[in-house]
């Protein structure tokens, strides 16, 4: 198992999601490389392509890091500057940790609406009003129709059509499904910086950054020690 | 001065603990919120189009998958036991087979932190046995391991490729030379250092042990094969197969098969058991379908995807920064000033190299070089820089930020390798750094060294924007 | 920069802003109105794809984040499948054809197609017919038969290659050079000023002149934006802005023969295909007309063989 022992999930519910969003990961890199070293043999030796290849490893590719951002602040690897924080007394150290949190969350929050208010229209919902904070719902003009380049349309994904699209049939994937995974993955992102910030200020917790001095499976896509 | 408190911010917040991929996020969301008139929405749409907009960038999960395969998989292994064939009776042996490990291990990943991880797990270790000192060690190999983003493939290489849009190629091939030269100069610096200090030589075993150790190594030293003639063709007999992002899918496709089965490290033919021998593809045919599930095979998909995440998380948001300071028309401006000051081309690179060296200090390397490319780029090429050795400075830049704190991916790495405070490794590491910023001033001011390669292959770099 | 109390035009394209014909457009527009409109409008121009490319820009646009655009006509598809007519083989016989459907009510109708989606067409811009090249003579459609050729990713152009027999393949803008140069793909097709800035030909056996195809902009606003206006300076903008498409458009002959001369002058080989070799050509595209002829209208496809026959 490659959760780290100190951030091991405490229910076996816990463990399920993060075994699942371990796995979901492994899923989105293979599913990436298989598609683009499929599209490599096709084109050498059968002089052929899937012409939506190359759209579909892009998407992939972003769901890949929006979704992993979020599982990534829970098991503490995103990498940061601890130096001059480590010279601080213990009291320092939290107070910046504290910090720190509020700096995620703030910055989490502004990402959803951020995150909603580019993807709304093009669920056919609406926007929000206000430049910092949503003050309201706007009357946004919809663009559920928008479709992706090269991405077929899937057959169970018809239901959308006279829901969003006016009755009309979709002959790529519309943006709205590829799109999906910026407000989920902001919206995971929020949950999870919460979650540590609650975690920092109750004192089981102590940065939300990667600590150099003990950690050591840094950079360790390579490394296994057994 | 907006521009002033907008790095201020940044830095302000790295200090306090903020993720350095937050601090870049947020200090550019809040400046876009006060000074501009776009919207939320877009940085909502730059953090999306960060990947899916940026093919170039693709390149990054698939190197960093191809070298956990590899290490994983017990490639790294291999060739640690055929550099000590070659170089370990030496004086100073096994740290410049520790040197020359790196540079093989970096012409088969794009990335340096992986490259400390795979040799220095290993030669670190061995080189305490036969009574190194761990300091002299972590030295060596935290800054031999910086070749890794110098010879390619480089991921470093294709941020800036992407950056900049030159050929990704073009930089692959200008990397080869200096990459060599970077290596040899560490090597002989260790050999002159261990006839000072009389440090430990190894016994020469023989040829006979280079071409076992060699063939041993075999199937993951092809790697460099496939790559090459993969994205340059080999004349007369084909034209090249893939493109250099490519390349680095297919490197990782063969890496898995080498692992799981030719070299049976990893995966459902590997023994589980101290003194079990791996199973053979007859014994087990079914391994060809669950290698592709296995256990193994899953957990070393996850941990590229997590190096992957943290990565593609600051380049992401350095990738807003960038935006943000394109909407402020603030590249035009840094250019008119440098140009109005009548900055000539030494100056100019000068400036460059000082600009990376402290913002080393602070950054992680891709996400620096995708603010700073694009800033200094059209300048660049208003002075008659050629991109390619421009490319390959800032690469060398790169190295030098990677082992100097307080951000250091190869100081982190290595003080987890060697199992010692990062402090300590930076002391480690300073004799050789000093040899690293000779070279720095060599490669600055030998264009050659960087153009003579991708010209002579590719013909002369043209510049079309 | 702008000054306080102006307008702010954002105009955010893909080219430089001196060699390419949009390019250059772009940059008499932003003079023009910087010019002319100082005090009430400021154009802000960002070239090179430096703030969005052509994929981002449209939804950029409907966000309010930019002002202007000039994205190449395939990218249009999205909103209406008629813009699919100037990407069908040979549809037009040359560039005044092409002018003269624009300019036609069938044209005009097509710039505001889109409203109700959101985007005003303001007028079209153009590049040129495109051209084929690749790694061998290509003179007759089965040269091409069995090639690889990156194409833009359009279910058109798709189609027309699959036609010819040869393979269509996907493939980022900033790799094909290399991918031509090494071989990864064989061929590519595209206008004389992009054949000549990429500098594709350095790397192609050489040019086959088929004039098969059309390389368009059409530049747009937001509607929101643009009705968000007042009345003096919309018509004020409107006639800055008619005024340097009718002197850019103009001068695309004259660009385009300068851009297929430096291909030669720069060493590149430019093949010119007889009316029988043509024919050939235009023969073996052809059914690609039937299968997109319900997108584009069938009126529309009469209205540009008509003007194909007026000139
Ligand atoms: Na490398
Ligand atoms: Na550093």
């Amino acid at each position: 198992m490659s959760v780290h022992s100190k951030h091991k999930p405490k229910t076996a519910f816990g463990a399920a999601v993060a075994r699942t969003e371990e796995v979901v990961i492994a899923l989105l890199l293979g599913t990436m490389v298989v598609l683009t070293f499929v599209n490599v043999v096709l084109r050498y030796v059968f002089n052929d392509s899937l012409i939506w290849g190359l759209e579909v490893v892009l998407v992939l590719f972003a769901w890949l890091v929006l979704f992993g951002i979020s599982h990534c602040f829970r098991i503490t690897a995103h990498l940061g500057v601890d130096a001059f924080v480590n010279t601080l007394s213990p009291e320092g150290r939290r107070i910046t940790a504290i910090i720190s949190a509020v700096c995620c969350v703030v910055y989490a929050a502004l990402l959803m609406k951020g995150a909603w208010d580019y993807y709304a229209p093009f669920a056919g919902l609406d926007a929000t009003t206000g430049r910092w904070f949503p003050t309201g719902l706007a009357d946004t003009r919809d663009q559920a129709w928008y479709e992706t380049d090269q991405i077929p349309m899937l057959d169970w994904l018809r239901w959308l059509e006279p829901l969003l699209n006016e009755g009309e049939s979709y002959e790529k994937l519309p943006r709205l499904v590829v799109y999906l995974i910026l407000p989920v993955g902001a919206l995971l992102l929020l949950v999870r910086v919460i979650e540590a910030a609650i975690g920092v200020v109750a004192g089981h917790r102590e940065s939300l950054i990667v600590s150099h001095e003990l950690e050591d499976d840094l950079g360790a896509g390579a490394l296994h020690k057994d | 001065m907006e521009i002033v408190v907008l790095f201020a911010m940044v830095v302000a917040l790295l200090l306090v603990g903020v993720p350095i991929a937050v601090s870049l996020g947020l200090s550019s969301i809040i400046f876009l919120l006060v000074n501009s008139d776009s919207s939320l929405a877009s940085v909502a749409q730059s953090l999306y189009q960060a990947m899916a907009g940026h093919y170039t960038l693709l390149a990054i999960p698939f190197f960093i998958l191809a070298s956990s395969f590899m290490s994983t998989g017990g490639v790294a292994k291999r060739i640690i036991r055929f550099a000590i064939a070659c170089v370990g009776h030496l004086p100073g042996g096994l740290a410049i087979a520790g040197v020359f490990a790196c540079m093989i291990f970096a012409a088969l990943s794009g990335s340096s932190p992986a490259t400390v991880v795979a040799i220095g797990s290993i030669v670190i270790a061995a080189m305490q046995k036969v009574g190194y000192s761990k300091d002299f060690a972590a030295g060596v190999i935290a800054n031999a391991g910086t070749l890794g983003i110098l010879i390619p493939p480089s991921i470093v290489m294709v941020v800036y490729a992407s950056a900049t849009d030159v050929s990704v190629g073009r930089m692959f091939l200008a990397g080869v030379i200096p990459g060599l030269m970077a290596g040899t100069m560490l090597m002989i610096t260790i050999y002159a250092i261990a006839r000072i200090r009389n440090l430990p030589k190894g016994d020469w075993l023989g040829w006979h042990e280079i071409g076992a150790s060699f063939r041993d190594a075999f199937w993951g030293l092809m790697l460099i094969v496939i790559i090459m003639v993969g994205i340059y063709g080999v004349p007369g007999l084909t034209g090249a197969i893939f493109t250099p992002t490519e390349a680095a899918a297919v490197a990782s496709v063969y890496a898995f098969l080498v692992a799981c089965f030719v070299y049976r490290d990893m995966g459902p033919l590997a023994a589980h058991e101290e003194g079990q021998r791996n199973k053979t593809l007859l014994e087990r045919p079914y391994a060809l379908v669950t290698a592709f599930f296995h256990r193994d095979t899953i957990n070393t998909l996850y941990e590229a995807g997590k190096l992957t995440i943290t990565l593609m998380f600051i380049i992401a948001n350095a990738l807003i920064l960038k935006h943000v300071l394109t909407d402020e028309q603030v590249p035009q401006q840094i250019a008119e000033a440098m140009l109005s000051a009548g900055f000539d081309k030494v100056m100019f690179l000068i400036v460059v190299n000082v600009i990376l060296l402290i913002g080393g200090q602070f950054m992680e390397p891709s996400g620096l070089l995708v603010i700073v490319a694009p800033l200094v780029f059209p300048i660049a090429i208003e002075l008659g820089v050629d991109p390619i050795h421009l490319g390959i400075i800032m690469v060398v830049n790169m190295e030098i930020g990677m082992i100097t704190p307080p951000v250091g991916l190869n100081l982190f790495v290595t003080s987890g390798v060697a199992g010692m405070p990062m402090m300590r490794v930076v002391r480690a590491a300073l004799p050789f750094l000093a040899v690293l910023f000779v070279f720095l001033i060599m490669v600055t001011y030998i264009p050659w060294l960087s153009t003579y390669l991708p010209t002579a292959l590719m013909g002369p770099e043209i510049i079309t924007n | 920069s702008c000054d306080e109390g102006e307008i702010v035009i954002k105009f955010s394209h893909v080219t430089n802003t001196d060699k390419h014909p949009k390019g250059i457009a772009a940059s008499l527009l932003q003079q023009r109105v910087n010019d002319e409109m100082n005090g009430k409008a400021c154009m802000e121009v960002y070239p090179n794809s430096t703030l969005y490319n052509d994929d981002q820009v449209l939804e950029a646009m409907l966000q309010g984040d930019v002002q202007l655009a000039a994205p190449s006509l395939s990218k249009f598809e999205k909103f209406t499948k008629k813009f699919r007519i100037f990407d069908l083989p040979f549809m037009f016989k040359n560039m005044e054809s092409v002018d003269a459907f624009q300019s036609s009510e069938k044209g005009q109708e097509m710039l505001g197609s889109m409203e109700r989606r959101g985007l005003k067409g303001m007028g079209f811009w153009h590049n040129g017919l495109k051209q084929f090249s690749a790694n061998k003579p290509l003179l007759t459609p089965a040269d091409a038969a069995g090639l690889k050729f990156r194409v833009q990713p359009s279910d058109v152009l798709v189609a027309q290659m699959e036609a010819l027999g040869a393979s269509p393949q996907p493939m980022a803008f900033s790799e094909v050079y290399g991918a031509l140069q090494t071989g990864v793909v064989d061929g590519q097709e595209n206008t004389w000023s992009n054949i000549y800035g990429q500098k594709f030909f350095e790397v192609q056996d050489g040019i086959t002149e088929t004039n098969h195809g059309v390389l368009d902009y059409m530049v747009v606003t937001s509607v929101d934006w643009w009705d968000s206006l007042d009345e003096d300076v919309r018509t004020q903008l409107a006639t800055i802005f008619d005024e340097v498409t009718a002197e850019r458009n103009a001068a695309i002959a004259e660009v385009d023969a300068a851009n297929r001369q430096a291909i030669l002058d720069a060493g590149g080989v430019i093949r010119e295909l007889n009316a029988e070799q043509r024919a050939a050509w235009v023969e073996a595209m052809k059914p690609v007309w039937e299968q997109f002829e319900g997108d584009v209208g069938t009126e529309n496809i009469e209205a540009a063989q008509s003007i194909n026959a007026s000139m």
